[in-house]
């Protein structure tokens, strides 16, 4: 467990180290959450209502802040593998004594917490003046418990990537297409609140949700029925993947060719 | 004539290397297009409830999303290096491009392809093709205001990058002026007030890459014709302007090597 916590630590130390660059990755959470609010401010004006969905445009800021949070802050570890599959590092990082899946979920745990450390403020700022001041405490408590779980269904879906770079090489493209799957189905662009009913049955169905929808919507609208209910399909996500993420990672290690490195 | 002799020989260059990896480039071509499909689902469900917003309607988005992506895609797999310049900059890859008598700036951004602008281009074709604004006119006024989106795509990503010149590493700052500029081009500046519009159309000039060439095709004006030539021009100009003042301070450890 130790030595975990000391790849954690020496992730965080790694981001402090290049503050100009760490601080300048978090303005776009600023763009992002600039651009929607003219959408939505035009929407809710076009409509002419105050609630859309059972949500108003204040809610609709901050849930938009928190999905984006999250996708800033999920880790990008099929990038990481990928490269070390490519340039040979995986030799040298397999042959170590620790478990090449948790060595990737420190090493990601701690950029991630750093990323969420500087976009949740920056976030919150630009929340704020967009639409007001944020939601309540419960809201804050519920948000933070499901990140946990979320971060953990993202990991486990980036490694399961990462891990396909063993066979491919390459991994870019199958991220891109999972990012948009987040987008969509997760409810990062728009909550499942606003989908047709048929898509909203096939989008709970699946893990995105638990991933963007779950956190986000509970921070604007915390309800304890609600949070019971996203944490259990949540974890049950977790299990599921992290046994598959298990497997994977047995069958990778067999396919595996370094040349060199 | 002669520097576009040279354009050609480095884009064929360019794909004979990508065929070499044949399965892998036809791949990110392939992904490309299904990830700007599936990221354009967020518009399907927003006008499936909301119809239009200030006059734009999802055949609008369709337009600007063919012009703004082929556009990027053109950029990106023709002068692949308008992404990654100011790396060139910092770690001394210059040298290679000053030793031999050619346009240095031409020949640092052709000399590399990103196979998956292929994709972008052909989305974005695609985009255009179902947009319903398929006429002789309309096709013309596309391929001009893609030409005008390529070129302020490359001057203003060449300006940002060019500050490597002066500040050494600039990867944070290009990363979050291309994002600024991508992300902005996507949306229709009728969603914004005349402060950010006026942003959008000179400091990050996002809206010379979506929404005015999408206007310039939904109906001519010659006020949108002059603000994308004289857009485009002012920004070219500019960058050349800046990447050769840049050149002149230039300094690095002699790292003459061969550019793969």
């Amino acid at each position: 467990m130790k030595k975990y916590l000391a790849i954690v630590q020496m992730q965080i130390i790694n981001n402090i180290a290049y503050p100009g660059d760490f601080i300048g990755r978090s303005v776009s959470i600023g763009v992002f959450l600039f651009i929607f609010a003219g959408l939505w401010k035009t929407t809710f004006a076009i409509v002419g209502t105050d609630i859309i969905n059972g949500l108003t445009f204040a809610n609709m800021m901050w849930y938009l802040m928190m999905a984006e949070t999250i996708e800033l802050g999920r880790p990008r570890t099929n990038r990481i593998i990928s490269e070390q599959v490519k340039n040979g590092e995986v030799a040298y990082i397999l042959s170590k004594p620790y478990n090449f899946v948790l060595y990737h979920f420190a090493f990601g745990l701690g950029d991630g917490l750093m990323r969420i450390a500087i976009n949740i403020p920056v976030g919150l700022l630009a929340a704020w003046i967009l639409a007001g001041p944020p939601p309540s405490l419960a809201g804050w408590g519920m948000a933070l418990v499901t990140m946990a779980g979320a971060w953990i269904l993202h990991f486990c879906m980036m490694a399961l990537i990462g891990l396909a770079a063993f066979v491919v090489e390459e991994t870019n493209s199958f991220e891109l297409i999972y990012q948009k799957a987040v987008f969509i189905l997760g409810g990062m662009l728009l909550p499942l609140d606003m989908f047709p009913p048929w898509l909203q049955t096939i989008a709970r169905a699946l893990p995105f949700p638990y991933m963007m929808y779950a956190p986000a919507r509970l921070f604007v609208k915390p309800d304890f029925a609600l949070f019971w209910q996203m944490l259990a399909g949540q974890w049950l996500w977790v299990a599921a993947l992290v046994f598959l993420l298990a497997l994977a990672y047995r069958g990778s290690e067999k396919t595996l060719t370094v040349n060199g490195g | 004539m002669k520097n576009l002799k040279f354009l050609f020989a480095l884009w064929k260059a360019n794909l004979q290397a990508a065929m070499e990896f044949r399965s892998a480039f036809l791949t990110q071509v392939v992904f490309m297009m299904v990830n700007n499909g599936a990221y354009f689902v967020f518009w399907v469900l927003y006008f499936d409830k909301f119809e239009q917003v200030r006059g734009w309607t999802i055949n609008d988005m369709m337009l600007l999303f063919g012009i703004a992506a082929t556009a990027w895609g053109f950029a990106a797999y023709f002068f692949g290096h308008f992404a990654t310049l100011g790396e060139v900059i910092a770690n001394g890859r210059l040298d290679y491009y000053l030793s031999l008598p050619k346009p240095v700036l031409l020949h640092v951004l052709a000399s590399r392809s990103i196979g998956s602008g292929m994709g972008d281009i052909l989305y974005g074709i695609g985009s255009f093709l179902l947009s319903g604004y398929l006429t002789p006119a309309g096709v013309l006024r596309y391929l001009f205001g893609v030409l005008i989106g390529v070129c302020i795509f490359i001057s203003f990503l060449t300006i940002i990058q060019s500050l490597s010149f002066w500040l050494g590493n600039t990867a944070a700052l290009s990363q979050v002026a291309l994002s600024a500029l991508l992300t902005f081009s996507l949306y229709p500046s009728a969603l914004f007030n005349s402060a950010t519009k006026f942003v959008l159309l000179t400091v990050v000039p996002a809206a010379l890459v979506g929404t005015v060439p999408a206007e310039f095709v939904r109906a001519f004006t010659w006020t949108s014709l002059l603000q994308l030539f004289a857009g485009a021009l002012v920004f070219l100009v500019l960058a050349a302007v800046i990447f050769r003042a840049g050149l002149r301070r230039y300094e690095s450890g002699s790292a003459i090597q061969v550019e793969v």
